[in-house]
């Protein structure tokens, strides 16, 4: 019959024509799927730059403001220090003095009249003259290493809060690296593999001993990194890239902790234990290479080792 | 399994049987027949409809798998013209289907279940390992079969080593004549 003929043909053009718009519509589909995918990855990346940065921008003003910190306390610590170091060392003399009287008058005790001899050792005995003597020295000594301590914290405390560069010449850093490696020599060898691949780079006006300290200083903590390892092995590597000198000091160590790597440049902080360490040699570095208007980097892994990169400008 | 490929294995019946093959296969099993191609499937519909299949049509289950994949080439090809586009060669397109294509797809969707592919490639030969749970080897093969077609690039294919024959994968030695 040729209405529902054309009936069913209607459906099936309609079906067909459904269908169409299906596949496209799935079409668009997908096609806006892949475009919100290739977004959300861009979106992703760009978040996570940007934490980076932040991150990285939060440290720097972390560190800026103890660095503004310690310069101050560095100043007042040393104002006093100043004195009391000076006072004591005069004390040391006049102690010098007392103890010359204190020890005449025990040799002359022997001619006194006895009651005034009776006195004398009487006085003697009450203030505890003898072990007064006897202590003295050592506390003065005591005192002094005290003192020397003191002043050597405020040291690092202004070579982390430097701000001015000085003694400036242009040096190699490369040879400072290998004096430094000379240096520890004794302590490196039968201990750890060394890798060097230095590649020579161009002089630099710079303080290269401030810059040995930082070499020594990264070794030296690579060197305790990997003292677990049952190969330790440390590699140096030396070369210039976009304008930059890039030095870069791995070891296959411990490794540290997302937290530790956030703290490291922090003045006084430290992992090692009580006495082993003074929690200032990460901070004087990071004060040094910022002087050197430079760039130190960490990445680590725990358990995988860790790698300091520092980036020099050639200017 | 996606839902693209229940709009294949409906595109195959409905050309070669009717439309109304396809409703008589639906309505014998448990299923409301409604897909989209994006969504995923329970496999064990996608078996059921292709057994069905089988027994309506009188073709033995393998072959019908091998007629489908090769259809379901085709319906793909339509659909994703891209990945056609990308390659010139069949060879090439056939190593691009684990590194390029399945990773399109998983941009797309979560947890995808693709099958595994590694290559090994002779002078006129390409090896292709395939493993999946699903052992859909003969699908795999149809879709080979397929792509060459399209290619117009005559080819044989060995299948010396089978999952279903105890192995953890299958061999699709594909040989260029």
């Amino acid at each position: 019959m040729m209405p529902s003929n054309t009936e069913e043909n209607a459906y099936k053009i309609a079906y067909e024509r459904e269908k169409r718009a299906r596949l496209k519509a799935e079409e668009i589909l997908e096609s806006k799927s892949r475009e919100l995918f290739l977004k959300s990855e861009r979106l992703k990346e760009s978040y996570d730059l940007l934490q980076k940065q932040q991150a990285a921008m939060l440290q720097n003003e972390k560190l800026a403001t103890l660095g503004t910190l310690a310069a101050g306390m560095a100043h007042e610590i040393n104002n006093p220090l100043a004195f009391v170091t000076s006072n004591i060392e005069s004390l040391i003399k006049y102690h010098h003095s007392y103890a010359t009287v204190i020890a005449f008058m025990k040799e002359i005790s022997g001619t006194m009249p006895d009651d005034l001899r009776t006195d004398y050792e009487k006085l003697v005995e009450e203030e505890d003259l003898e072990y007064i003597e006897e202590d003295l020295p050592e506390l003065m000594s005591d005192t002094v290493e005290g003192l020397t301590r003191v002043r050597d914290i405020v040291k690092n405390l202004r070579s982390f809060a430097r701000s001015q560069s000085s003694d400036r010449d242009l040096s190699d850093v490369v040879s400072g690296i290998e004096s430094t490696i000379k240096l520890l020599n004794s302590e490196l060898k039968n201990s750890v593999d060394l890798k060097l691949d230095l590649q020579p780079v161009p002089s630099i006006s710079c303080n290269l001993n401030e810059l040995n300290q930082v070499f020594l200083n990264l070794i030296i903590n690579a060197k305790h990194a990997t003292e677990k390892q049952p190969k330790p092995t440390i590699s140096i590597s030396s070369q210039t890239s976009n304008s930059e000198i890039v030095i870069e000091i791995s070891d296959n160590g411990c490794g540290m902790s997302e937290d530790v790597i956030k703290e490291i440049f922090v003045p006084f902080y430290t992992t090692k234990a009580t006495g082993k360490g003074t929690g200032m040699g990460l901070a004087i570095a990071y004060g040094i290479i910022k002087d050197h208007n430079g760039e130190i980097i960490v990445n680590s892994e725990e358990g995988q080792g860790t790698t300091f990169t520092i980036k020099l400008p050639i200017e | 399994m996606k839902g693209v490929i229940f709009n294949v294995l409906e595109e195959l019946v409905i050309e070669q049987c009717g439309i109304a093959t396809w409703n008589e296969i639906l309505e014998s099993q448990p299923v409301e027949g409604v897909y989209t191609s994006g969504e995923s499937y329970p496999d064990e519909e996608l078996f059921a409809l292709v057994g069905c299949t089988s027994t309506k049509t009188n073709i033995p289950i393998e072959k019908l798998i091998g007629i489908f994949g090769e259809r379901l080439f085709e319906g793909l090809a339509t659909r994703y013209p891209s990945f056609i586009e990308a390659e010139s060669s069949l060879k090439g397109f056939l190593i691009s289907v684990h590194a390029v294509i399945h990773m399109e797809v998983r941009k797309l969707y979560e947890n995808p279940n693709l099958p595994d592919f590694a290559y090994e490639e002779g002078e006129d030969t390409l090896l292709m390992r395939y493993s999946s749970p699903r052992k859909l080897c003969l699908l795999a093969e149809g879709l080979i079969r397929g792509a060459a077609h399209h290619y117009n690039t005559a080819i044989s294919i060995d299948h010396p080593v089978c999952m279903h024959k105890g192995s953890d994968h299958c061999d699709l030695i594909i040989r260029f004549l």
